[in-house]
């Protein structure tokens, strides 16, 4: 269990490594700055995926994660304001870029699977796609406004 | 969770590196826009990242091997992810269990996929298929059920893994692409498409709600908050609102669809419909 999370925190340290690149190249936050914050994340991760291996029941780590980082940033808790504080000097849309460069890289191998789908698959795809973003918001969009919100 | 042993990732160095320089590059290209008609297509370096990451796979820069150890790196990455959506939810709880009706009832959403999606397949052509097509938008969880119910050898068995193959190739990229048009191009507020962003796969949602900051920059905290909420309780209920709504819906549609065309089948050819 110790030796999984050691090496849990080992390869999310090699990711954060490339995340904190990112944001400095992308969004000017130099790599000292960022590197509290990456701690914290990580250490979130590590409690999740822990909580995953030895809580019973399917909860996915995931789940863990969300609500751990959550309640650590409520705006009640002690330290939150240090958390939010050292977390926000990361963009999002940095930790977002090294997980598609490793998806683009690992998805080469469904290439041949995709190339199978015909351009009726494909058509029918987009729409499932199209169909629940604008379903979502447009229902989202009827009860904000109604409730006045935007 | 990963099955291949993580030392061995650790070690794949050529890979990180990869990567590295991939992110260093793609970064420091930084986003680009483009007007199309009344929307903007917003260009993010997630998006770069990934069609480049996907042509190197075809290059001797990229072995089978570590196209593999990549795999366990994207799963652990979105870990990260969702731990500072978490962090962002926190401080917007407020606001969120203000907006929760909406963000409840946006879940809802996922029928647009059946009520637009369906017709369009029967009118392919597609037959059971796409019943697995298009009763949710195809993920794990989703095939697991399809699978399960229907057996692995099935039409609907054949539909669901065509949309998760479309899906896990490019999903995100599409998502990401109609998230920046529709909230440029269309009056309906940001947020509403923060909460659609949700679909309940955190490379979609991270994609999608990339575009939304990237042009509404000053919604930052409050858009990552509510697309971060709808994800998780889409990965929450998503399952079983595919087993209860979802798909019994979707198997009704296709059923009433087809017996019209056949009734139209039988009536040009002058038959009974009575059949």
């Amino acid at each position: 269990m110790f030796n999984q999370a050691v090496k849990w925190t080992l390869v999310l340290g090699i990711f954060a490594v490339v995340a904190a690149l990112g944001n400095w190249i992308g969004y000017e936050v130099l790599p000292w700055v960022a590197i509290p914050g990456l701690l914290v994340l990580i250490a979130i991760s590590v409690l999740g995926l822990l909580l995953e291996k030895i809580v019973p029941g399917n909860i996915p780590s995931v789940g863990y994660i969300g609500l751990i980082g959550i309640l650590v940033s409520l705006p009640f808790m002690p330290g939150s304001e240090l958390i939010v504080a050292w977390t926000s000097k990361i963009s999002i849309l940095a930790l977002a870029t090294p997980i598609l460069a490793y998806a683009g890289i690992s998805i080469g191998a469904n290439w041949a699977d995709f190339r199978k789908l015909g351009i009726r698959s494909v058509v029918v795809a987009l729409l499932v796609f199209f169909g629940t973003f604008i379903g979502s918001a447009l229902i989202a969009e009827g009860v904000l406004r109604w409730q006045g919100i935007i | 969770m990963a099955k291949a042993d993580l030392k061995d990732i650790l070690k794949d160095w050529r890979l990180h590196a990869v990567v590295l320089i991939l992110v260093s590059l793609m970064e420091a290209i930084g986003q680009f826009s483009f007007k199309v008609g009344p929307g903007v297509i917003l260009l993010l370096p997630m998006v770069y990242a990934f069609v480049v990451g996907l042509a190197l796979y075809f290059t001797p820069i990229v072995s089978d091997k570590m196209a593999k150890n990549a795999e366990p790196l994207i799963v652990l990455g979105v870990t990260l992810l969702i731990a500072k959506i978490g962090v962002m939810i926190g401080p917007q709880i407020e606001a969120l269990i203000e907006a929760g009706p909406a963000l409840l009832l946006q879940e809802l959403g996922n029928l647009g996929t059946i009520f637009l999606a369906l017709p369009v397949a029967v009118l392919l052509g597609f037959k059971r298929e796409s019943i697995g097509m298009t009763h949710s938008i195809g993920r794990e969880p989703n095939v697991g059920l399809i699978v399960n119910k229907f057996g692995f050898d099935s039409a609907e068995a054949r539909g669901v893994m065509a949309v998760y193959i479309f899906g896990t190739v490019f999903g995100a990229v599409f998502l990401g692409l109609i998230a920046g048009i529709l909230a440029t191009a269309t009056p309906l507020h940001p947020l509403s498409f923060a909460m659609a962003s949700g679909v309940g796969s955190g490379s979609m949602m991270a994609a999608s709600s990339g575009s939304l900051i990237a042009a509404f920059p000053g919604m930052e905290d409050q858009i990552v908050a509510f697309a971060g909420a709808s994800n998780l309780l889409s990965s929450a209920t998503g399952l079983f609102f595919s087993i209860f709504v979802g798909l019994p819906l979707t198997e009704k549609l296709y059923a009433l669809m087809t017996i019209r065309k056949h009734r139209k089948v039988l009536s040009q050819k002058g038959g009974s419909v009575n059949v």
